[in-house]
């Protein structure tokens, strides 16, 4: 496994790097350059000439990339204009934030969502199950935003329960402080992934439960209870194991439209705030977070899948 | 199979359900309830928090939400232009009276009012010359510099005369009106205390501010790299970050001000936190116990947070205007979810709107240049554009035409009847006859070609071969509905004459890439860009023309060139000759695609805030002006 595991963090540096030549070698396309994107309209020749000059936009381009990749290696990865921030900086500001944030909303919906997909799955074609499903397609088909203003009207201007955005000065920690104001921004990214979990969850439990194993318990006398939370639960949760590894980018990455309605400034408003501003520091930096997310993310799916899984080693151990 | 369907029906009348009881919910939401104190609350607009404290900055943090949203609140510039609803010199906010010019115009001299700064100090000519000569010093590194244009190039000395009084001798005659809006509207005072290079230095140590005119360069720079550190950016690693932003509210250096507020809480989001400066030397007092400035990540976050009743004043997303105005001057009903605690303001910046034709440009087989250089072609392409009818459809009432180089509105001493009498109204008729009477085969609904070319009055035009079409493409910044919704009413409108316009869609940053005048020996097929925001005469309030129309100018975007146009704008920068001749030669040539300016914003202002009208076409807010 610890092999594995090596072999896997090398390939996923590689990918990195990779990423970032990608993109280094794309942010040269922008129109204008990064002296036109950082100056506006109304910038002079001149001006775009001594801007290119003191960043050092005029050096051959691999000599720029080196310059880049030595800064990444001391922890720095870069300077945007834009923000007149580090990119660090930024990053370590807006990524505990999105970290909190999402993190929780994924933890309550696997906290719904578990229970309530076996129990769809139990009592399947009954009008629990219906009802269910019918919520479930009604998460999942209604647009974020929506979802959110919806429970903002709802629940913070007429019934007055909770404030409609958390304050953007709160520190990530806020949702212990102040619990009340994440509320509607969790449960709003909650709900869409409620429904997608319980839908995965209702259908491995179903495809389970066919299973001969399971034929098999039952044959022997084993109760249903057993049957299900001995025998099912277990090998129908490896998908929903791999959905939540591969959930990391996304936890990682933001959830623009719920950081957009709730104004709360995370990950996500600050990778497309980047590309939109063509802020190239900044658009490289939220780039390899991102890469960094799904090759680990892939990584603790599997690992995650193998520890659920005796059957599965990896490896070839 | 009849379970699936029964399931699928369930499900969809449970999805309905769920659906009927959103929609019904939907309208019964109402505002919160309104409570009112001396905290005035204002939002920033979405996503552009101001991020860099020190006035003498690079056209990288040369913003609105930088200057004239914080910067002014604390450091005030030598001269304060914005007088109610004007874009005029305001003698009243200004540092100093009204400068007086001698010697053939040549000589400028300056008398500086009684003001002081925080900690004690009057404001002296020893504050201006700060500026100044960190102006000669890195040039380069201020925003405004225009090569060879205004100061500190045309500067020949400065003489300080007392310590409220300093002389400025100039190396040619200049149109007063064009000095003082465009030049001396560049100079913010400094205070002593940032004369220094390290922390510990003490006020004055630098010796930048003390110096005779030019002669402390390296101490400047020094003093220079000093202060654009403490305020995050370091020009001799400007790639490092060094996050001093997060220090503004801290670092005593940043406390000494003249304006009326200083700043007390800051942070890297955009939190603002002002409180009024006690010993604020200007006419109005702030009464307000503290300024805060909101972030926002977006419109509909700051629509929800006026609907909340959270902020003082605010602004009415476009998306969010339910009922427009018959009149672009006044605000029409309010949105019904705020005009319980808010009233609307609609407020129109010092801005023309435009887009350019690239006169250089080799799309359309070569000929779009060629074809955008015949001033037929513009005044037919022009008269398609129908202004008035897109401010009331698009823009719903809220827009004001451009018909020149001169913003018409607000109300100013500049623009000239020939401009706002609109030279080029809409006339499909008068524009299909201006193509054919030049040699064109007008198609409409198709592309018009050239039937008749060579050089003659009735002729297509120089390097026009016969078969050429009116066909070109136009690349415009979305993001925003009302422009998409423009575009394609112009289009639909350029069709009727046979002008075939292909439009795309790109961010800002790209067609503001894209529209760059273009380079000998180099590509240049870009045709028509559009990046919708024409451009805005600050902190250059005289509206000449000089960085936009003049030849070779750097945003002279199409390259635009005629000689007549030039001598123009050379004589309303350097003789005393008023704007008309310029601008109706422009308004007659078209230089580019005059377009309607939308209004910048349609400010909310909470029911128990009194002051916040009129308000300054230039940007910046007075909060010091706001009562309860």
């Amino acid at each position: 496994m610890l092999g594995y595991i090596i072999r896997r963090i090398i390939q996923a540096i590689i990918v990195i790097l990779g990423v970032s030549l990608i993109v280094f070698l794309l942010s040269q396309l922008i129109p204008g350059g990064q002296a036109r994107a950082a100056l506006g309209p109304k910038a002079t020749p001149l001006q775009i000439a001594h801007f290119n000059r003191l960043n050092g936009y005029n050096q051959p381009l691999w000599v720029q990339y080196w310059h880049y990749i030595l800064s990444i290696i001391k922890g720095d990865l870069g300077y945007s204009y834009k923000n007149n921030q580090g990119v660090t900086a930024l990053i370590l500001n807006r990524l505990p934030k999105t970290l909190v944030l999402v993190g929780s909303s994924t933890i309550l919906a696997l906290i719904i969502a578990i229970p309530l997909g076996m129990a769809q799955a139990v009592r399947r074609n009954q009008a629990f199950d219906y009802v269910m499903t019918g919520v479930s397609f009604f998460l999942y088909a209604i647009p974020a935003f929506l979802i959110g203003e919806l429970l903002i009207i709802w629940f913070s201007f007429d019934l007055n329960w909770f404030p409609s955005q958390p304050p953007t000065s709160a520190s990530p920690w806020a949702i212990i402080t102040d619990p009340r104001a994440f509320v509607l921004p969790v449960f709003s990214l909650a709900a869409l992934t409620i429904a997608a979990f319980s839908r995965y969850m209702r259908s491995s439990v179903l495809d389970t439960l066919g299973e001969d194993y399971i034929r098999t318990a039952k044959a022997k006398g084993a109760s249903p209870r057993r049957v299900l939370y001995g025998h099912a639960f277990r090998n129908a949760l490896l998908p929903i194991l791999t959905l939540i590894g591969l959930s990391l980018p996304a936890i990682v990455g933001g959830a623009l439209i719920v950081e957009t309605v709730f104004n709360y400034p995370g990950m996500g408003l600050l990778t497309v705030q980047a590309a939109a501003n063509d802020d190239v520091p900044l658009v490289l930096g939220t780039t390899l977070v991102a890469t960094a997310a799904t090759v680990l993310g892939s990584l603790l799916a599997d690992v995650l899948y193998a520890a659920a899984d005796p059957r599965i080693r990896l490896g070839g151990d | 199979m009849k379970g699936s369907i029964r399931r699928l029906l369930v499900s969809g009348v449970t999805v309905g359900a769920l659906a009927a009881g959103t929609l019904a919910v939907l309208p019964a939401a109402t505002a919160g309830a309104a409570s009112s104190s001396a905290v005035a609350t204002w939002a920033e607009a979405p996503q552009t928090p101001p991020n860099y404290i020190f006035p003498f900055m690079g056209l990288q943090y040369f913003s609105v939400s930088n200057i004239n949203n914080f910067q002014f609140l604390m450091y005030r510039p030598l001269y304060w232009f914005g007088n109610g609803s004007t874009p005029n010199l305001n003698p009243s906010l200004s540092l100093a009276n009204n400068p007086t010019y001698s010697n053939g115009s040549k000589t400028v001299t300056i008398n500086l009012k009684n003001y002081k700064w925080s900690n004690g100090e009057k404001l002296t000519s020893q504050n201006v010359m700060f500026w100044m000569n960190m102006l000669h010093a890195q040039k380069d590194n201020w925003a405004d510099y225009s090569q060879g244009i205004g100061i500190p190039d045309d500067l020949k000395s400065i003489t300080v005369n007392s310590p409220t009084k300093l002389t400025f001798q100039l190396s040619a005659p200049v149109n007063a009106n064009w000095f003082t809006y465009n030049e001396l509207s560049q100079i913010t005072p400094m205070p002593n205390a940032w004369d220094k290079t390290s922390d510990a230095g003490a006020a004055g140590s630098g010796g930048c501010s003390a110096a005779a005119y030019g002669m402390a360069n390296t101490q400047c720079t020094a003093v220079y790299t000093y202060l654009s550190k403490a305020s995050g950016f370091d020009p001799a690693n400007p790639k490092g970050a060094n996050n001093s932003l997060t220090t503004y509210a801290t670092n005593p250096l940043w406390q000494v001000v003249d304006g009326p507020f200083h700043l007390t809480k800051f942070d890297a989001s955009g939190n603002v936190t002002m409180a009024p400066n006690k010993s604020y030397s200007g006419p109005i007092k702030p009464t307000v116990s503290q300024f805060v400035e909101v972030p926002f990540t977006s419109d509909s976050s700051e629509f929800n947070a006026l609907v909340g009743n959270k902020l003082s004043v605010g602004y009415l997303p476009s998306a969010n205007v339910t009922t427009g105005t018959t009149n672009a001057y006044k605000a029409g009903p309010n949105n019904s979810r705020l005009s319980g605690n808010y009233n609307l303001a609609p407020l129109y910046t010092w801005s023309i709107n435009y887009f350019p034709y690239n006169f250089q440009s080799t799309g359309n087989g070569g000929t779009a240049g060629k074809i955008f250089s015949q001033l037929y072609f513009r005044q037919a392409f022009q008269t398609l554009v129908d202004q008035p009818l897109y401010i009331q459809k698009i823009d719903k009432g809220y827009g004001i035409p451009t018909y020149g180089p001169v913003p018409v509105y607000p109300s100013n001493s500049y623009a000239s009847s020939t401009e706002k009498s609109n030279p080029y109204p809409y006339n499909t008729g008068k524009a299909k006859s201006l193509l054919s009477s030049h040699g064109w085969k007008v198609v409409p609904g198709g592309s018009s070609y050239c039937e008749n070319p060579g050089t003659s009055k009735n002729q297509c035009g120089k390097g026009i071969p016969k078969g050429t079409k009116l066909s070109f493409n136009l690349e415009y910044a979305t993001g925003g509905t009302a422009l998409a919704q423009q575009m394609n009413a112009e289009k639909s409108s350029w069709a009727q004459a046979g002008i075939n316009v292909t439009l795309s869609g790109a961010t800002f940053n790209t067609v503001l890439g894209n529209a760059v005048p273009c380079t000998a020996g180099q590509s240049c097929n870009w045709e028509l860009e559009n990046w919708g925001g024409g451009w805005v005469f600050a902190p250059d309030y005289y509206p000449t023309g000089e960085a936009i129309f003049q030849t070779g100018a750097g945003s002279n975007s199409g390259s635009y060139s005629d000689v007549k146009n030039d001598a123009n704008i050379v004589a309303t920068t350097q003789k005393s000759v008023p704007l008309t001749t310029y601008e109706n030669y422009l308004a007659q040539q078209l230089p580019v695609v005059y377009q309607p300016n939308p209004a910048t914003s349609l400010t909310e202002i909470k029911k128990n805030v009194k002051g916040v009208t009129p308000q300054s076409p230039l940007y910046s807010i007075n909060p010091e002006n706001w009562r309860f």
